[in-house]
């Protein structure tokens, strides 16, 4: 073992301290940036300003889609869905890919679907209405990791989204 | 496998963010550091277990953080820079009865710190009765009094 001032036996090693040191700085730096970004919504669950809540598609159009960008792998989260019912039906159908029932976990629908069934491309559910545009909601628990493809589509209109899922 | 995955993750991510904390951060030095390290100790706990409440998952988890000690202190005596990286060197912040201020701001110690360890563990009244002071490896400062 090193000798201090030829007494004081102690292994200091103060280059490896300082840049250790130096480190720190740059981590407790990162640390804002996490917790900043983090503000901002980039982990999920809202953020200042609520930037992070995209909507896609046109509800003139028959279908919009209101999401999280980011979402947390077994946190609650919510998808909001207008939709407008084509004037000759008032049953809905919105269509849903496979990655949706599969790596999501759907924990209520609000309104409850009329009717829901599963095919090759992925699930439908109908919608009951009352001729006039309607907001639809998923409550849903994510359970995969990483992006995650979306697509939402009514007869008329396909509308694509593609959240990030966060472990 | 997920526990695994999980036990592993939160152990490096636990190790990284303590070592950059630096050595004082929660050294218990005050009541609220102990307040802080219970609620870290909370949080983990929900990222480590998850949903599953079973008693094979702790079984699982606690082996797994056991296993990954040992390996670390295994790892340690092997190579012993990698344990100086992994676990700090210790500084000496007082040397030959003068405070060595810029190491002081570094490792974020004041005086009052040197004279509360000073007391502590030797008794001591006044700072020039101290010869050595080191701030070690796990954040505690020891004492080394001048002879008299």
């Amino acid at each position: 073992m090193k000798k201090h001032r030829g007494e004081l036996e102690i292994d200091e090693d103060i280059q490896l301290e300082s840049t250790n040191w130096k480190v720190q700085r740059v981590a407790w730096v990162l640390m804002a940036f996490v917790v900043f970004a983090a503000l901002l919504g980039f982990t999920g669950n809202g953020g200042i300003g609520n930037l992070q809540r995209l909507k896609a598609g046109d509800s003139a159009e028959g279908l919009e889609v209101e999401y999280e960008r980011f979402l947390r792998r077994g946190a609650p989260a919510e998808i909001k869905v207008k939709l407008v019912p084509s004037s000759a039906d008032s049953l809905t159908d919105l269509r849903l890919n496979k990655d949706f029932y599969e790596k999501l976990q759907v924990e209520k629908i609000l309104p409850e679907p009329s009717g829901q069934y599963t095919h090759e491309q992925g699930i439908t559910y109908r919608f009951a209405s009352a001729n006039q545009p309607f907001l639809v909601i998923f409550y849903v628990k994510p359970e995969g990791m990483g992006s995650l493809p979306l697509q939402f589509s009514t007869s008329k209109k396909k509308v694509n989204i593609t959240p990030f899922i966060y472990p | 496998m997920e526990t695994v995955i999980r036990g592993l993750l939160l152990y490096v991510f636990l190790m990284i963010i303590f070592r950059v904390s630096g050595k004082r951060t929660l050294y218990e030095a005050t009541v609220f550091d102990f307040v802080l390290l219970l609620i870290i100790a909370e949080t983990a706990e929900q990222a480590l277990g998850g949903e599953d409440k079973s008693v094979t998952n702790s079984f699982l988890l606690i082996v797994t953080l056991l296993l990954a000690d040992i390996s670390l202190s295994l790892l340690k005596q092997k190579f012993s820079y990698f344990g100086k990286v992994l676990d700090g060197v210790p500084v000496i912040i007082l040397d030959d009865g003068k405070v060595l201020h810029d190491r002081l701001k570094k490792v974020r110690v004041d005086e009052s710190d040197i004279m509360e360890s000073a007391r502590e563990l030797q008794g001591l009244e006044r700072l020039d009765q101290i010869k050595y002071a080191i701030l070690e490896k796990d954040g505690k400062i020891t004492i080394i009094p001048k002879e008299q």
